[in-house]
């Protein structure tokens, strides 16, 4: 009996000395935190650093052009995990506004710490939440990005003035969730591995061209307005989105 | 209480639901309306409907702060007396006087409604009201400065947040407010509905005009709410420059198709048509009957025996317009709940 007791204690010593020794071999649990999405804009295919009130010129249209405004939406963050699960980031809608300060900094809040490989997100607003009234935050219609006479989210805006539109300006509203010229765009990118561990930086750095809205679209002496969903409407963010790639993450 | 689709305080009158709905001392409203009124399409949702919220809505409906220079309410343009459309305008007149393009209409029943506007270009009933209030020639206001002057205000903050719980005013709750006002703008008490209810009886000339109204009107505008919703062209587009429903799809059929409107009413919402150029409601029967000339893309329920038109005799336009009498709802026309 006195064996046995002896046993059994030896056994029960060497469980918990194995649990514990599991314990220091697993990655400690990392806390939720920040995750940041930087978007760097540029023009052209030589990628000049693109900002509002510089003048560029396009090279494929060899037309002048200078911004005063470029605002698009992003929607529906999900981020992929090592082990293959999405993480889908909630209430997810977020304005790109180059007009503002900090305003091509996503901040995406609370999100569980671990590690990422993939992120995925949407240009443009689901088409959901266009047919489901008033929305508060960056769907907010106070924002300027809602069509009030057909109802539906601008998805994007870019508005400047060029030598080569027949009144000087151009002004490109777009946007459009139903059918053949639905706007939103699904795009997937691969990361690498970012990890979000608490104050931990963790930011994702995409590179957006703008002169890519007009990469096959009409040049501004032909048409330099654009106030609806349609055939311009697809095409010019279809060809803005496609252009859109991930650079680098800081971790 | 009866009969303006309204019961008050249902919080005395539910179990569990007490508990939710009456926090914040808010007191919950229920649409109400006759049981051979179909499922309406908005039913609040997330929008809490309590009578607070309803009140809060009227008020800023009747309020010209709305507008970009404090002229023009909501209620300029769709006054009660007229079933919530225009004063007998045409076109109706923004700020600055300005002149619209199209003939205000109604709001009646309008939780019942699938799309707004004459061209259904708006989807949802919680931001209908934001195309008025920033339209240059109607309310010609920006949302957010209509925020700013209400968050200003001693009176509309307190109402505000009595009725929403939230620190800021936002663009939702001026929606929000706005719609529980519009959603419950319900037309049941017309002598039709109590007709309908066994509780009077048509004159023979009506039962007559109700007889011709189900065999040659009733294809467009089918009981009990008076519309299909749908988009038809009518022929009266034609003369003009717009296009109609084909503004939003961006479809060659659309071209000068506009909505079906509701009947509920008619008679106090003249002029008729989406640009008010029929004036009384004998004439747009004179135009169904002998006006409408043949046009490519005529809606096919308005041709008859291979001819354009619905054609009426005198005898039978007098009976239609007895029936058409019948839908005017003088218990909505002056309920005092729905009144500044």
């Amino acid at each position: 009996m006195k064996f046995n007791l002896l046993a059994i204690i030896a056994l029960f010593i060497s469980v918990l000395s194995f649990t514990s020794c599991t314990e220091d071999d697993e990655p400690k649990t990392l806390a939720a935190g920040e995750v940041s999405i930087e978007f760097d804009h540029v023009f052209g295919p030589n990628q000049l650093p693109f900002n509002l009130n510089t003048e560029y010129t396009h090279q494929r249209l060899g037309e002048k052009m200078t911004f005063s405004m470029f605002r698009y939406y992003v929607s529906n963050v999900r981020l992929k995990k090592t082990d293959g699960s999405w993480y889908t980031v909630p209430e997810s809608y977020y304005i790109v506004d180059l007009g503002v300060n900090d305003g091509t900094h996503l901040h995406l809040e609370n999100i569980p710490g671990g590690e990422y490989t993939d992120i995925e997100m949407m240009f443009g607003v689901d088409s959901l939440r266009n047919v489901s009234g008033a929305q508060t935050g960056a769907l907010d219609p106070a924002k300027g990005m809602f069509w009030s006479w057909n109802s539906g989210y601008i998805m994007l805006k870019a508005e400047g003035t060029s030598p080569a539109s027949s009144d000087g300006s151009f002004a490109f509203h777009l946007g459009g969730f139903k059918g053949e010229f639905a706007v939103p765009t699904v795009k997937a990118y691969s990361l690498g591995k970012l990890t979000v561990d608490g104050d931990r930086e963790a930011e994702i750095h995409m590179v957006a061209n703008t002169g890519r809205l007009w990469h096959e679209a009409d040049g501004l002496a032909v048409r330099s307005t654009t106030h609806m969903p349609g055939a311009v409407a697809k095409q010019m963010t279809g060809t803005f989105y496609d252009g859109i790639v991930f650079d680098h993450i800081h971790n | 209480m009866k009969t303006y689709g309204i019961i008050g305080k249902t919080c005395l009158f539910f179990g569990l639901t007490v508990l939710l709905s009456c926090q914040g001392d808010r007191d919950t409203l229920q649409m109400r309306y006759p049981g051979y009124f179909p499922e309406p399409e908005y039913t609040f949702g997330n929008n809490v409907l309590t009578s607070e919220g309803f009140d809060l809505g009227k008020k800023l409906f009747y309020d010209p702060i709305l507008s970009k220079d404090s002229t023009v309410s909501c209620a300029s343009c769709h006054a009660q007396e007229h079933a919530f459309a225009d004063h007998g305008t045409a076109l109706s007149v923004g700020v600055g006087g300005k002149m619209g393009s199209r003939n205000s209409p109604a709001i009646v029943n309008a939780a019942w409604q699938t799309s707004f506007m004459w061209d259904g270009g708006i989807n949802h009933i919680e931001i209908m009201s934001f195309a008025p209030l920033t339209n240059e020639v109607e309310m010609a206001e920006d949302m957010n400065h209509i925020i700013q002057k209400l968050s200003r205000n001693d009176l509309y903050r307190s109402s505000f947040q009595a009725v929403f719980g939230k620190p800021k005013i936002e663009s939702q709750q001026v929606f929000y407010a706005l719609t529980q006002y519009m959603a419950m703008l319900i037309s049941d008490d017309s002598k039709y509905d109590r007709v309908k209810q066994g509780k009077s009886a048509y004159n023979e000339e009506e039962s007559a005009g109700y007889s011709l109204f189900i065999q040659k009107c009733a294809t467009c505008h089918p009981e009990p709410l008076f519309t299909d919703y749908s988009f038809r062209n009518t022929g009266i587009g034609s003369k003009s420059n717009d296009t109609g429903r084909y503004k939003i799809t961006l479809d060659d059929r659309d071209v000068y198709k506009f909505k079906v409107p509701s009947l509920r009413n008619v008679a106090l919402t003249y002029p008729y048509m989406h640009d008010g150029s029929i004036r009384n409601l004998r004439s747009v029967l004179d135009y169904y009957s002998e006006g409408i000339r043949e046009s490519d893309l005529l809606d096919p329920s308005l041709y008859k025996n291979g001819r354009p038109g619905i054609f009426l005799t005198e005898d039978e336009k007098d009976k239609l317009l007895s029936f058409l009498n019948t839908l005017t709802d003088f218990t909505f026309t002056t309920n005092p709940l729905f009144a500044e």
